[in-house]
């Protein structure tokens, strides 16, 4: 990001960076955490991966080709990425016109309407998948267990660790290290921290995203979480739980991250994540919802243009 | 003005909630089956008509300073008669519809009619002007109602054509209506917009 | 009408006043003419509710008002035409709804055996937690024909014999939680009775 989009004063040195390289950049950075979800919940993570990625292509083409009637981008990678994203925040038996209808929402609702790549304010991601939790919240909802081999398309369902925590189910709360390497109930690409934390090293290295908003976010949580815990360990989970346990590493590293939702400076970012990470706490722990994470990022999309004021870098000489 | 356009100005052209923008919490709240949107536009249209006629009847006794108070007694007097009646008679309407029917009093449509247009017009045309914009306002009603109701719970007034586990929930929920009714605003006005850019051309083709 | 005089106060007050009292005459006629069906539909709604929940039951219903943990619960009691206490429907509710609150109306026979229930008001999510209402799911139908002295009113996954609905485990709590409120009030009300 330093390299990339560091916002100062001219004059500016042009980069050989484009929305392509950025995009693929971040495709391959998810392939270690669909590696693992292909391990664990098998064939149907493909198919849904491959639905989601063709029909936000499709719809993106489709859209601008024949409503907005301009040279369409498909091209540019972001709608792949946009597709990808989607399916990894869905659980895998997830049927797959539901994927569907998550595709036309990302692309037709959520980035398209305000006038494509750049311009949405939202994450389309995101929207799809809140759209599709409000509107099939028992299909949402049904997570199957993972099973570490090729396993089969309606496996048995068990909850979330943070359902666990919030239902008071009498289900055993999967280990640390299962959480970290991904052997917990979960939209399919969220389960491996560990998978995901190696992608967003890799965005790192390649400077494609900055390390502020998914440590700022992490971090966050990790405190409040430690704060109530410290309170009161019974009623309380442990931080460390909050951190491994739902969305919260996928969409620290992965969908906060978002260059067209998420500010500019990194003061704002910081600002950005920390907001992410109290929204994200205060939902998991007093919402209704067990997990907040994508409800928290796109509360927090909401304030990117305040933030965005409000971090201005001073103008030069004043 | 001609008679037929103060009639059919609230159709489409002023709509009243999807061009004006006014009475959004019906639109948006009562809308989620199209039975609901009928009895709600009903009771809008009536009490809209009756208000107008009172209202365009009294134009010249009401005077200025206090005629914001006058309307609303008015308005108020027939949206109560209106809960009152549909209470009675139709139990089944008045509990789905709940609180809306006495929140017609604050819908702006009805006031805003009456500032606009019934008490400068003649009664004659303070009648055609309230049903027209009644009707309108039911129009658009069922319009959000009917993608909602059939989206959402899969059937339209009441019949069942599309099995339950092919619902999308959200559309009968509160953030399905604004979605939908940010899209049928959209095309509104595409529409409009090709009818004006069409019109256009016409003058330019006749110079 | 910008161009006429500025008229007095006392014609102001005059309009006003005159306004407002043929509006106030003009609904007294109308409230007149609806007290009668609206009066007779809350009472057909009502008698619908309890003979629902007291299915068989042909006798006098008793009501009273049991003040039950700080609530005030309405109790219909039922007594047959011996005197005896056949069972009572209980309008009871939660707070612990997905919405806040809901109500119902629990049937038990003398026994406290619950009969049937009945959702008066609730507005829970359409699609989930409206499956309580009997024409949506058989949710409630699960309840009818066991004793809470022995069935246990908690959802399975807290360790009671009651199935939760799908994906709407809050409003199926919130359901055993308003039963269970009605068993105790009941109970309290048997006792009651029988000195």
């Amino acid at each position: 990001m330093n390299r990339l989009l560091n916002v100062s004063g001219s004059p500016h040195v042009h980069s050989d960076d484009s929305v392509q390289k950025i995009m693929w950049s971040v495709v391959i950075a998810l392939i270690p955490a669909f590696v693992v979800s292909v391990f664990y919940f098998g064939l149907p993570v493909i198919i849904l991966t491959l639905v989601s990625v063709g029909c936000c292509v499709l719809f993106e083409y489709l859209i601008q080709r024949f409503l907005m009637k301009v040279k369409p981008t498909v091209s540019d990678g972001s709608a792949v990425v946009t597709g990808v994203l989607l399916a990894f925040n869905v659980p895998s038996n997830l049927p797959i016109w539901m994927m569907v209808v998550g595709a036309i929402v990302a692309i037709g609702i959520a980035k398209m309407p305000f006038g494509g790549l750049g311009h949405n304010p939202f994450n389309p991601a995101l929207v799809a998948r809140v759209f599709l939790l409000i509107a099939f919240p028992v299909a949402m909802t049904s997570w199957p267990v993972p099973v570490p081999v090729w396993g089969f398309a309606d496996a048995v369902t068990g909850p979330t660790p943070l359902g666990i925590l919030k239902e008071g189910a009498n289900v055993e709360m999967p280990t640390y290290m299962n959480m970290l390497l991904g052997q917990m109930g979960g939209s399919f690409g969220e389960v491996s921290a560990i998978a995901l934390i190696i992608g967003a090293i890799f965005l790192m290295i390649r400077k494609v995203i900055s390390w502020h908003i998914p440590v700022s976010f992490i971090l966050t949580v990790f405190v409040f979480a430690g704060i109530f815990w410290l309170i009161d360990p019974n009623q309380y989970a442990n931080p460390f739980f909050h951190v491994l346990a739902g969305g919260l590493v996928l969409g620290a590293c992965f969908m906060a991250t978002d260059m067209v939702t998420s500010p500019v400076t990194p003061l704002g970012m910081l600002v950005f994540g920390c907001g992410c990470g109290l929204f994200t706490i205060i939902i998991r722990m007093f919402g209704a919802y067990p997990e907040g994470v994508s409800f928290s990022i796109l509360i927090m999309n909401a304030f990117v243009p305040l933030i965005n004021r409000m971090c201005k870098p001073r103008t030069f000489a004043k | 003005m001609s008679k037929v356009k103060i009639l059919t100005k609230g159709f489409f052209k002023e709509n009243p909630s999807l061009i004006l923008v006014l009475g959004m919490c019906p639109t948006l709240a009562v809308t989620t089956s199209v039975n609901n949107a009928i009895g709600m536009g009903a009771a809008t249209t009536f009490v809209l008509l009756m208000s107008n006629i009172i209202i365009s009847l009294l134009k010249n006794v009401i005077p200025d300073k206090v005629r914001i108070p006058c309307y609303i007694v008015i308005i108020a007097t027939f949206v109560s008669m209106v809960d009152l009646i549909i209470k009675g008679f139709l139990p089944a309407l008045s509990e789905s519809l709940g609180v809306f029917i006495p929140l017609i009093v604050v819908n702006c449509i009805v006031l805003g009619r009456a500032e606009a247009f019934a008490n400068k017009n003649s009664v004659f045309d303070s009648i055609l002007d309230g049903l027209g914009m009644g009707i309108g306002f039911t129009i658009s009603l069922i319009l959000v109602a009917a993608v909602r109701e059939i989206l959402g719970a899969g059937s339209f007034m009441g019949w069942q054509f599309i099995p339950s586990q092919y619902n999308i929930l959200i559309f009968v929920l509160a953030p399905g209506a604004f979605l939908v009714l940010g899209f049928i605003m959209a095309l509104m006005r595409h529409i409009i917009n090709r009818v004006e850019d069409k019109r256009k051309d016409k003058m330019c083709a006749a110079k | 009408m910008a161009q006429k005089k500025e008229p007095s106060l006392i014609i102001l007050v005059v309009v006003l006043t005159s306004i407002a009292l043929v509006a106030g005459l003009a609904l007294t006629g109308v409230y007149a003419l609806t007290k009668g069906p609206i009066e007779l539909s809350q009472k057909q709604k009502k008698e619908k509710a309890l003979s629902d929940v007291l299915p068989g039951f042909d006798g006098t219903i008793v009501d009273t008002v049991v003040n039950f943990e700080g609530d005030d619960i309405l109790v219909h009691k039922a007594v047959d035409k011996n005197g005896k206490l056949f069972g009572a429907g209980v309008e009871t509710f939660t707070m612990k709804a997905f919405s806040g609150r809901f109500d119902l109306m629990v049937g038990f026979d003398n026994e406290g055996v619950i009969l049937n229930t009945e959702v008066i008001k609730a507005s829970e999510t359409p699609g989930l937690g409206d499956k309580i209402n009997k024409n949506k799911s058989d949710f409630a139908k699960q309840f009818n024909n066991n004793d809470p002295a022995e069935y246990k009113l908690q959802v399975t996954k807290d360790g009671g014999d009651v199935d939760a609905i799908t994906a709407a485990t809050i409003s199926s709590r919130a359901y055993c939680d308003a039963v269970q409120r009605a068993y105790n009030v009941f109970m309290k009300v048997k006792e009651d009775y029988h000195e």
